[in-house]
Parts: structure tokens; C-alpha cells; sequence
């Protein structure tokens, strides 16, 4: 198809966008207020990853989506409210 | 008298003949049936030109897109400058706005507004 010129994603690329889509997912079960804050938490830190971390350095890319499985699984149980982040100084 | 009869028997036979015209229950029943369907399954597809405009709305409405660019081809990270990141949001805020699911592997596939249209309108659930 001549339409879908565009970067083709690698596997990689894919498992991250298919957890952006769970925790998009997942914030849609909360509360509205919930929700807004959940959604900008969660953008805001893929889009800090995608900025910082290497596209090469797969163990680490890797380490945060094993952890980013973990941090859905626990914000798809609905005893879960709402994200919450500290500062890391 | 003969002419007397054979009319009685041409009005008797005329008679008959109208009464096995008429469609026998079971084909008046199996035809509505079949047209019932057939409306179901015509009226569960959205018209194209109406996914179009709200496929247009949507993405017009995301924040990070600039209203004047957005067209019927327009390519949502060549033309809008979007990445990969907010083309899932906006597939997923197209999934809202028509009240279905998309897979994971068909939502990798939609780069463009023209793909939106297609894949929506040839979706049953899109509502």
C-alpha cells in the first residue's frame, strides 16, 4: 500500500506502544478525575523514556517494560484508584 | 348449459390458479427473515463519508495537531508531525468516538486518516 509510508516498528517498538495502549486502556475503567491524571503521568513518563534512553540500549529498554508490565498490572486491578510519582532528585 | 359450464369450470380453475399463487407461509416468512438480515447487516456498517468527518473531528480535536493541516490523506507522523507515541492516542481516542476495540496488530497499521476511514468503515461494531 503507497498510504502506509512511515517508519516500520521493530519488535521492540511495538511491545512499548502495545503497554502505552494497556495503560491507556486501563485508565478508561477510573474515575474522570483519576483518569486525566493517570493519562498525564503515564505520557509524560513514556515520553521522558523515549527522549532519555538510547534506542540501542535494549536491556534497558527492556528492564523498564518488565517493570511497566508489573506497574499496569497493578493499576488494572480495580482496587487501584490512581498512579501516584515521587521525585527522584 | 355447455358454455354454462365451461365457464363455471374456467372461473373454478382461475380460482384455484389464485390460490396457488399466493406465497405459501413458509417463503413469506424465510423472505422476511432473510430481508430483516439483510437490513441488520447493511445498517451495522457506518456510511463512509460520515466515519470520514468524524475520523477528521478527532484528530482536529488532538491537542498536539494543527486543525489546518489535517486532511482526508494527510499522514499522521509525515504530515502532522505526530510520532509513535501520539498516533496510538489518537487511534485509541478513535476507538472512544466509534465504541469498538481495535487490535494491537491492526493499530500498528494506521498511519494515515485515509486507513482510519477504511478500517472503521469496514468494521461491523463501529457505531
Amino acid at each position: 500500500m503507497g498510504a502506509s509510508r512511515g517508519p516500520r516498528l521493530s519488535g521492540l517498538q511495538k511491545q512499548v506502544l502495545s503497554l502505552y495502549r494497556g495503560f491507556l486502556r486501563a485508565a478508561r475503567c477510573k474515575s474522570a478525575a483519576d483518569r486525566r491524571q493517570i493519562e498525564s503521568i503515564v505520557s509524560a513518563e513514556f515520553r521522558r523514556n523515549s527522549n532519555q534512553v538510547d534506542r540501542k540500549n535494549f536491556l534497558y529498554i527492556e528492564y523498564l517494560l518488565r517493570r511497566g508490565k508489573k506497574q499496569l498490572e497493578q493499576l488494572q486491578s480495580p482496587n487501584t484508584e490512581s498512579l501516584s510519582q515521587t521525585k527522584q532528585s | 348449459m355447455a358454455a354454462a359450464r365451461g365457464a363455471l369450470l374456467k372461473y373454478l380453475r382461475v380460482n384455484v390458479a389464485t390460490v396457488q399463487r399466493n406465497p405459501s407461509p413458509f417463503s413469506l416468512s424465510f423472505n422476511s427473515i432473510r430481508r430483516c438480515f439483510a437490513e441488520e447487516v447493511r445498517g451495522s456498517f457506518l456510511d463512509k463519508s460520515e466515519v470520514t468527518d468524524r475520523v477528521i473531528s478527532v484528530v482536529k480535536n488532538f491537542q498536539k495537531v494543527d486543525p489546518s493541516k489535517v486532511t482526508v490523506n494527510a499522514h499522521f507522523q509525515n504530515d502532522l508531525g505526530l510520532d509513535s507515541l501520539d498516533t496510538v492516542e489518537v487511534v485509541m481516542a478513535l476507538e472512544e468516538e466509534f465504541g469498538f476495540e481495535i487490535p494491537d496488530n491492526e493499530a500498528d497499521k494506521i498511519n494515515t486518516i485515509n486507513m482510519a476511514v477504511d478500517f472503521i468503515a469496514s468494521h461491523p461494531q463501529a457505531k
